[in-house]
This record gives C-alpha cells, structure tokens and sequence, in this order.
C-alpha cells in the first residue's frame, strides 16, 4: 500500500492555539532550544523530575502487576480505538443521537474560536458569572478561560493541581499531574500569598485551604465544565475519570454542564470502558481503577434529585480530521492522554513540561502538536532520542518513535533546505554507503579531534563537534574503531 | 440542534468521511483475548471485594441482616460530628433509618440535592464490584450529589449485588438500559483523594473523606 503524504495545515497557525502565551522572543523553535538548555541544567528542577517520575514508575510497575496480561489488555485497548477511530463519523452520529434523545446538545467545533464562541454564547444568554473547571486538556488547548475571562466571567480551576498553576498564571506543567514541578514549600507560599496566611507546607493542609476555597465556587457557579476521557457512542455519555471529586462536582453542582472534548475520545461500547478505565488508571497514575469512574449522558432527568439542567458536548476537531486523512499516522488519535509517554520520556525528564511550549508535551505533543499546530512546531519532532521508550509503554500501543520520524521525514520532504544542508547528507550518503571510505573518516576524525582537544580547543570555532562541546566535556576518542576491536576481540 | 446553528457539523463529518476513504495500515487480527485472561478472575467475589476495599481505603463492614446493618449505621453516624444527614428516599432506607434510630435531622433525597452542610450521606447502590472493590451508583442512589458532597459517603449494598467485575457490571448495565434511565451513573472506588503535592497521598480532596459501605447478607 502506497504511503498517503500527509496533508500538513496550510501555513503556520496565525493563533497559535494550545501554545503558552506566556513565552516570548523568537520563533517557537528557538525558545524551546532555549527554554530546553535552561531546564537542563536546571539541576534543582531535574531533581524534583526525578523524584516524582520515580514515585510514579514504582505506582506504575506494582499498578501492571495487578494486570494478569498487560500485553494482552494494551492490545484490547489499542483494537477498540482503532475501530472507533476507523468509524468515527458512525459512532460520533451513534452518540449524538443518543445525547440529544435524552434533551442533551452537541455542537460540533471546527477550531479553537468556535467552540469557544458556542460556550462563551450560551454562558452568556445564561448569565454567566462564575465557571467551574475540571481538568481538561482540549479547553486548555482552545484556551477557553481565557475566552470568558474577555467577558468578565471567572473560570476557576478544580483539580487541585490545576488550580495551583492557574494561582501562578502557569499552563499545566504535565497532562496529568500538571503542578509536578512544583514543591510543597513553594506551593505553601504561594497559598500563604493567594489563600490563606496560616496555612503551613502540610499537604493535607494545603488541600483543606484549596478545598474551603472552591466549595465556595462550586455552589456559586452557574456553569460547569469538563473534559471527557472518553465518549460512549452506544449509551450516549461521555466518561471522566477523577480521582478528587472535583469532575463529580462540577457536573453536579452548577446549573449547566458543558462537556468539551476531542472528536477522537469516541469509544464505540459502554462494556469497552471495562478494559480501558483500568488501563487508563494503570498507565496514569498507577491505580487499578480511579477513584470517580463518571458517566454522564444528560440533563437532569424528571424524578431526579439533582444535576444540571443544560448538558452541551463541544465535539472539538481543530486538525484532528486533518491527522485522520494521514492513514500513516491516524493511529495517534488513539491517545488517551495517560501520560506515560512523559513519564518515561528521557527528554521529558530533563527539559520538564514547560519548556515544550506547547500543551501537550512529551512524546506524544511532539507527534501530534506540528500537525494541530503547523510547521512553526515541526522542530518538536526532532525533540526525541528515538530511544523507543514511550512506544514501549503507551497502553494503546502507539507507535510513537516511529511517527516522530515519519513526522522528520515528512517536514524535511515538505520544506526548502538549505544547499549545505543537502551536500552534507549527500556526503553522509555516499560514506555510509562505502565501508572503506567510512572507516578511513572514522580514523581521521578521531586523529583529527585528538590533535585539537590535546591543544585545549574543544568546544572552540574551531571544533566540528562544537554543538555537543560548547557546553559538555568531550567524549574520550578511542585508540582504535569499534570496528577494529571487533575484528580483534573476534580473534581472540 | 439546527443545522444553521451548527455549520461545523457538516463540514467536519465530510473531512472524516473524506480521510477515511484511505484504510489504516492493516493490523493483525483481533486477539479475541477472554476479560479473564487480562485481569484476573475473582472467584471469590466477597473475598475480592473486601481485598480491593481495603486498598482502595474503603471501610467495608459486614452484616447478617437488617438488624445487623442498622447497628453499623448507627455507629458510624455516632462517629460523626452533630449536624444533618442526607439519606436517599427509599423503602429500605426508611426502614433502616428507623431501626438505626437516628436522632439526626435528615433530608431526603425526594426534597432535593442533599445541603452543603450534610456530614452524611446514606445511598443504596446498583452493584458491588469486586475485582476493582468498588461500588456502581446511578442517579437513582439519591441524586449525583449524594455519593460527592458531604465528608462521608455511606453506602448500603446487599452480598447478592456483587459482581465479580467492571464487565459484568457495565454488561449488565448496559442490557437493563442504566443510561437510558438514569443521567449520571458512577463506578466508585474509595473515598475522593489526590496527590498532586510532591506525590504524597491525601484523602477527602474535593469529596468524601470516607466511604462506608455495608454489605447486608454475609454468612
């Protein structure tokens, strides 16, 4: 089968949604290069990477041992989602028929600014002042809070570490655990500052003064909106996974419910949810299942205690269906934004989240951002070892390193390179492609290289090696190629 | 929704319709892997149940009969400050009510959402679910509130309502149309927590700080 060319955005995105605004200077590629070698040798921030991946691999391993076949589960889940993803337009229909026999709405967004002005519309005609946010990644890419906030309407975050970054005019840090940079000394001071001054570092205290904080919002908000982890096409619901309570209060509490999510969380079958929320669980945070596993397919329905009596699903597209039509690559619409590809990510693990620039970050947003977001993101691509770790973990089994290098190939195919550029892999090429020329430049570069590090320049304009050197000591040469040790070592 | 109100609709449906005339690069065939195979059976499902319970930082108490359940009622609302309880209008609760003696002012779910101040809830449910020791709630266990708003959720559920796992339960709801009845329903399983702050595990974030259920009818 022929590989379809996949059909990029017609120029870099004049709105840049999904991008943190708070960064500034330059090109996007040339602050994440910058922002990338500050957290780098940010060796205070690492350390607190570190900590908290660690604490989340250890969750995550004893979470799989719960999983009598994880391989098999992986494969299950990958199977529905290729087959929902395979037949969208049905099960998207399927489940809007089901939402709209039960007095629900669905508006379906082409981009960022219309799935912001149907929410901002209804908040409106409502008389909207206060919404209440649980974690949601899409409204975070369609920038919805700061839609509503243009017309005077506070939109207060839930989830607690949400609410610590939206406290310091932050974008999420990670998918799932968006404040993990953050310590408890610092979370304590800015807490003393916005909240509450007696309040001490203790976690628990801490979570008391955000928890008195937003009951308050919770029982005054006229709005609720939430994300969705999945959608059901045949009981017509859309599914959150909490683990606070603050999903189940928002879609509870508030007068309306709007639900904004991906055209590709679609699942076809409510039974399906049976292997994916415990995968979902696993993958995230290490859990058998989250604590609140919520379905939610309805207004308040007569008879019923309690819950909104407006429910809107804004079924958001913004690039998706234009990654479908990339059959190649369609397969990365089956995240089910775990997180586990950041968490294993190497180069996750030392950049950090923000440093990406984008919302979603790790493996996964450097595959899918340049395709949501245009060419000013392709340089994510190349933000990747190609070390295989997040394919090997993604429970949905994508094929993550190797999107990434299609996605190199596809960028480098599609762009005016420069002629020095195009002369050097020729060279590359025709060394690769000739063993005696290879190991006659292997020889010479080390020869070469020693000579000049032996006179103290590494790292120096002088240094073809300068980009590694400039900021690294340099790798010690060997007397002999590898080649000529295994042809020794052979021998022997 | 009208059409005209909705111009993305059309234009999004045609773009997926569009991209999926080129198939997805083939795959292998489905694996046809049995529920059983992937997570592992629970073939004594009270057992599990308490098991997972237990993790999952549930309180799950036992009882014989009615007489036995409306004791363990009685001593955890007794272990709970003064103030008002929520309780889901139901015949069983009634009773149960009645013979727990509560002296508590208590709203009924037939009043409407249970109040901010409650320090109870008290609920039925639709299944116990023992491979994940969680309980399934719908709308009609008192409302959406009930199972989220005040610092304790007590839950009264009976040994033949377990199921030994999510496929059951979502098999079973989905052939007695739950969602086609009922505009919300909830796996839950433990009290609300969260560990956003360096990792570390504190319980009652934006819910129940506890979560009681008590399961009426173990031998």
């Amino acid at each position: 089968m022929s590989t379809p060319r996949p059909t990029r955005p017609p120029e870099a995105a004049s709105h840049p949604t999904g991008t943190h605004a708070a960064q500034s200077g330059g090109t996007p590629a040339q602050r994440f290069l910058r922002d990338a070698a500050v957290k780098s040798a940010d060796l205070a921030h690492r350390e607190t990477i570190r900590f908290n991946m660690e604490s989340y691999h250890a969750a995550h391993q004893r979470g799989r041992t719960r999983i009598k076949d994880w391989e098999a589960a992986r494969r299950r889940c990958q199977e529905i989602k290729r087959e929902a993803v395979n037949h969208l337009d049905k099960y998207l229909l399927q489940f809007e028929e089901n939402v709209t026999a039960r007095g629900g709405h669905v508006f379906w967004a082409e981009n960022s600014e219309q799935a912001c002005a149907y929410i901002c519309d209804l908040a409106q005609r409502n008389g909207v002042k206060t919404v209440v946010k649980s974690k949601s990644m899409v409204s975070e890419e369609i920038e919805l809070a700061a839609a509503l906030g243009k017309l005077g309407i506070k939109a207060w975050e839930t989830d607690l570490g949400e609410y610590i970054v939206q406290l310091r005019n932050e974008p999420p840090y990670h998918i799932v655990t968006p404040a993990m940079h953050l310590s408890r000394k610092q979370i304590g001071d800015l807490f003393r500052k916005e909240l509450e001054p007696g309040v001490s570092d203790d976690p628990v205290e801490l979570m008391a003064a955000a928890r008195r904080k937003l009951r308050q919002a919770f029982f005054a908000a006229e709005m609720g909106v939430s994300g969705a982890n999945f959608i059901v096409a045949d009981v017509g619901a859309v599914a959150i996974s909490t683990n606070e309570g603050n999903g189940r209060l928002s879609t509870s509490v508030p007068r309306i419910h709007v639900a904004v999510t991906g055209i590709e969380k679609v699942i076809p079958r409510l039974e399906d949810l049976a292997v994916l929320w415990p995968v979902l669980a696993t993958s995230g945070t290490g859990q058998g299942i989250t604590t609140y596993s919520t379905l939610i397919g309805g207004p308040k329905r007569a008879g019923e205690a309690d819950g909104p009596k407006e429910f809107h699903v804004v079924l958001v597209d913004n690039g998706r269906s234009r990654l479908l039509a990339n059959a190649e690559e369609r397969e990365v619409l089956h995240c089910i934004r775990c997180g586990a590809c950041l968490n294993i990510c190497p180069v996750y693990r030392h950049i950090g989240g923000h440093a990406y620039g984008t919302i979603y970050p790790g493996p996964i947003g450097s595959v899918l951002t340049p395709h949501l977001l245009g060419k000013d993101f392709d340089h994510l691509s190349s933000a990747s070892s190609l070390c295989g770790a997040c394919t090997s973990v993604c429970p949905v089994r994508i094929d993550l390193h190797h999107h990434l290098l299609h996605n190199r190939r596809d960028f480098v195919q599609a762009r005016d390179t420069k002629l020095s550029e195009r002369l050097f892999f020729r060279l590359f090429r025709a060394v690769m492609l000739r063993p005696w020329l290879y190991s006659l430049g292997g020889g010479l570069a080390r020869r070469g290289l020693r000579i000049l590090y032996g006179m103290g320049l590494a790292g120096s304009v002088f240094d073809p090696m300068r980009a590694w050197t400039r900021d690294r000591s340099p790798v010690p040469l060997p007397k002999k190629s590898f080649r000529a040790q295994w042809k020794k070592e052979g021998r022997a | 929704m009208n059409p005209a109100d909705n111009p993305g609709r059309a234009a999004i449906l045609e773009r997926i319709r569009a991209g999926l005339t080129v198939p997805a690069p083939a795959a292998a065939a489905p694996a046809d892997v049995a529920y059983s195979a992937m997570f592992e059976p629970a073939t004594n499902p009270l057992e599990r149940f308490q098991l997972e319970a237990k993790a999952n930082l549930m309180e799950c108490l036992l009882s014989h009969d009615s007489t036995g359940s409306a004791q363990q009622l009685a001593q955890v609302l007794a272990s709970l400050p003064p103030g008002e309880i929520f309780v889901q209008d139901h015949p069983s609760l009634r009773r149960l009510i009645d013979l727990a003696q509560v002296k508590r002012a208590v709203r009924w779910s037939s009043q409407g959402a249970p109040s901010e101040a409650s320090q109870a809830t008290v609920t039925l449910v639709e299944a116990v679910i023992a491979q994940t020791g969680s309980i399934f709630v719908t709308a009609a266990c008192g409302g959406r509130g009930a199972s989220v708003v005040a610092p304790c959720h007590i839950a009264v559920a009976t040994v033949s309502q377990l199921v030994p796992d999510l496929q059951t339960a979502l098999g079973d709801a989905t052939r007695k149309g739950i969602l086609a009845q009922n505009s919300f329903a909830c796996v839950i399983s433990g009290s609300s927590r969260t560990a956003d702050i360096e990792k570390i595990l504190v319980q009652g974030a934006h819910g129940p700080r506890r979560l009681v259920v008590i399961l009426e009818g173990a031998a």
